[in-house]
């Protein structure tokens, strides 16, 4: 089984590449699950036709409160299936500003885990969507407990964007070392300025030592894909962008390198990097 | 020389924050401690409510017992519920403590207490005093700090009064007679006590707080911040802040005699210290204790600054030995002033340690190598293949089952201390093997 995370900062996109992988898959015949793990539990929308599905923090919770502990859940209150057959599942988790969303995405795959989720629906590829940024040592729990071993980050060309990337594959980095972990490319999810992504983000990916997986351009019809709450290759099936989410899907079917990342230590660096590539377009 | 450990603290001497704001909470009679944390973090409460003394059938304490659920979303809901269900207890004051789980997940106990305060009819204090904050000296401190703001009001001053701050803040294992002699001596000299901060200390007197004249911190690990506080804030006085505690001949003199100046009671404090210097001579000539071959032998002073810094001038004057150690389990910048200012008049250099843990304990042990170490239980294993032939165990833990409080200040303290000594010499002295690796 290949088990992927996708991680990013927070508001890039992250979420309909994954739903756009998943349902790209899915169409592919491979059997997938998608697992968010976002308090917001937002990120499985537009696979479920967007509705939100419960989650499994939800259900645990409501079961310690009439007595019950972890025992008493079952897979078919926290795995839910579309009508296309892509398996969906959202750890949920606190309130805004308050508890530990971190120890929460744990404590969640965690029950995945104890009810052999992927042994019983037979699950090919698994998709963790990760809340935003590695924000504390919780979000990383995805990759340090071993649940994801191939990472993919999702950048635009916005140098904050790059920045974040950065970051996560500095913890990336540190975490690689403890397993079977790695970084396995980067998907650029346009913010609209085309030239400066397809120039500055394959440069990202190489001092990254990884490959630039794919190029998603900023379109409406993911937009009105996302707003009908369904995935691109179900609710537009012969577009451009189709495509594209099912060549993304393929490579990273395809893909079974996995790296080390060398991110860049100092801020300097990537603001010099970055710059050379905003004179390079700007030239043009 | 001064050193501090610089690497990460390997083994402290002093527990968690979370354990110093309990033993203060737990000073406080009629109320109740409420720990919003892990039932393991309750176990500190529970080693607080023994260092306090409490009656099992006067002082409550709770806890929320915090599950992952409550990690995960927070436990403010459940911290709510159990300060309802402390309706049904007849206190006036429920002090609400946080341990690291819930301050890390973000619960705020402060905003819970307020949002509580209107539905329950005692008060309700909330301190925040999360282990990682610091030691349980600065729990201490915190705790204070949290009463204080809280509960203290301003008053008309009472002349001829005190209040005391932090005397549990001291590693003697029995330190409430410690506080019963300071309390004896001030009763003596006239001076009304208007609050203890804390041992069995009413709700009323902490409000009544600001009525003293003075301020006696008892300590020379906590209570700074709070003697601070109630000078900035209400004018009372600090009173013998410049001297160490009254442990030892001299220090006793020294700050009898302050506090009989102060108080117009010099004729007072003058007959305490004649007699009290006569009943420690009268008794020492009496009793004869044999440990006194002493002289200029290198000791190492391994404490509490409240014991530490006084038994500098003990161990110079009163047992001629030459302090060659002096390692303090607290790192405070008032009392390392106090103790350099100590050092200085007795012409002493000594190697100095502050925020001692016990790896570096050991390694100063080994670096100095005295032969005579005032110290604890701890520092007797510590020593292990050093050629210690003595450790007086003077400071918590001690070995020794104590069922009498016993007091290191004054003249009665100046009589145990010896009797500690004397021990120890003793049981070298009757054992073959100890008495021969003893060499003297």
């Amino acid at each position: 089984m290949k088990q992927i995370a996708i991680y990013g900062k927070g508001g890039i996109g992250k979420s309909t590449i994954a739903s756009n992988i998943s349902a790209a898959l899915n169409e592919q015949g491979v059997n997938v699950m998608q697992v968010g793990c976002d308090p917001k539990r937002d990120s499985t929308r537009i696979l479920a036709g967007g509705h939100l599905i419960p989650a499994v923090l939800e259900i645990y919770r409501d079961k310690l409160r009439h007595g019950q502990d972890a025992h008493a859940i079952s897979l078919e209150d926290i795995v839910f299936k579309t009508p296309s057959g892509i398996y969906c599942v959202e750890a949920g988790g606190p309130e805004p500003g308050i508890g530990c969303a971190g120890r929460g995405v744990l404590t969640a795959l965690q029950i995945l885990k104890d009810l052999k989720a992927f042994e019983t629906y037979a699950i090919d590829v698994a998709i963790y969507d990760v809340l935003g940024d590695v924000v504390c040592g919780g979000f990383a729990m995805p990759i340090r407990e071993g649940f994801a071993s191939e990472i993919y980050l999702v950048c635009s060309g916005g140098f904050m964007s790059i920045y974040a990337a950065n970051n996560i594959a500095r913890a990336v980095q540190r975490l690689a070392r403890r397993g079977d972990t790695g970084l396995s490319g980067i998907i650029c999810n346009s913010n609209g300025d085309d030239a400066l992504e397809r120039a500055v983000v394959p440069v990202f990916a190489q001092r990254l030592g990884t490959s630039f997986v794919e190029f998603v351009p900023r379109s409406s019809v993911i937009q009105a894909c996302e707003l009908e709450g369904r995935a691109v290759v179900e609710h537009a099936p012969q577009s451009d962008e189709a495509a594209i989410f099912r060549d993304l899907a393929r490579k990273v079917m395809e893909n079974d390198v996995k790296v080390i990342p060398t991110p860049v230590e100092e801020l300097p660096e990537l603001e010099e990097l970055y710059r050379k590539n905003l004179v390079k377009v700007e030239a043009v | 020389m001064r050193t501090m450990p610089t690497d990460a603290c390997l083994d402290p001497y002093v527990r968690c924050a979370l354990s110093g704001a309990a033993q203060t909470a737990l000073g406080v009679s009629d109320s109740a401690v409420l720990a919003h944390a892990p039932q393991g973090c309750n176990y500190l409460v529970d080693g607080a409510f023994s260092w306090q003394d409490c009656d099992y059938a006067q002082t409550t304490t709770l806890c929320t017992k915090l599950c992952e659920d409550e990690i995960v979303h927070g436990g403010e809901e459940l911290l709510a519920r159990t300060i309802l269900e402390a309706k049904e207890l007849d206190i006036s004051a429920l002090f609400v403590l946080s341990a690291c789980g819930p301050e890390i997940v973000g619960d705020d106990i402060v905003a819970v207490c307020e949002d509580m305060q209107p539905k329950v009819d005692f008060k309700i204090i909330p301190i925040e005093c999360a282990g990682f904050r610091g030691s349980q000296y600065d729990g201490i401190d915190l705790a204070l700090d949290a009463m204080l703001r809280t509960l203290a009001e301003t008053r008309p001053t009472i002349p001829n009064s005190v209040c005391l701050v932090a005397p549990h803040a001291n590693a003697n294992p029995t330190w409430m007679a410690d506080l019963a002699w300071v309390k004896d001596v001030l009763s003596r000299l006239g001076v009304q006590v208007v609050a203890t901060l804390t041992h069995a200390t009413p709700l009323s007197d902490l409000a009544d707080v600001a009525a003293a004249e003075g301020v006696l911190q008892l300590s020379h690990d906590a209570g700074y911040r709070a003697v601070a506080y109630l000078a900035d804030t209400f004018g009372v006085e600090p009173l013998c802040a410049e001297l160490p505690l009254p442990i030892g001949m001299t220090n006793a003199r020294r700050w009898l005699t302050s506090l009989g100046e102060r108080f117009d009671a010099e004729p007072i404090a003058e007959n305490m210290i004649a007699d009290g210097e006569r009943m420690v001579t009268e008794t020492c000539r009496r009793r004869w204790p044999m440990a006194r071959f002493f002289y200029r032998t290198p000791a190492a002073i391994v404490a509490d600054a409240t014991i530490g810094i006084p038994l500098v001038r003990f161990a110079t004057e009163e047992m001629e030995l030459t302090p060659a150690l002096v390692a303090l389990r607290s790192a405070n910048l008032d009392a390392e002033r106090l103790l350099e200012r100590e050092l200085n008049e007795l012409g002493l250099a000594p190697q100095v340690v502050c925020g001692t843990d016990v790896y570096t304990t050991r390694r100063s042990l080994e670096a100095v190598r005295p032969r005579v170490v005032f110290g604890s239980t701890i520092e007797r294993h510590a020593s292990e293949g050093l050629d210690v032939p003595y450790i007086f165990e003077v400071v918590r833990p001690v070995r020794q089952f104590r069922l009498l409080n016993r007091e290191y200040f004054g003249y009665r303290g100046i009589l145990n201390l010896l009797e500690c000594i004397q021990n120890e010499w003793s049981d070298r002295w009757r054992s073959t093997q100890r008495r021969y690796a003893a060499r003297w």
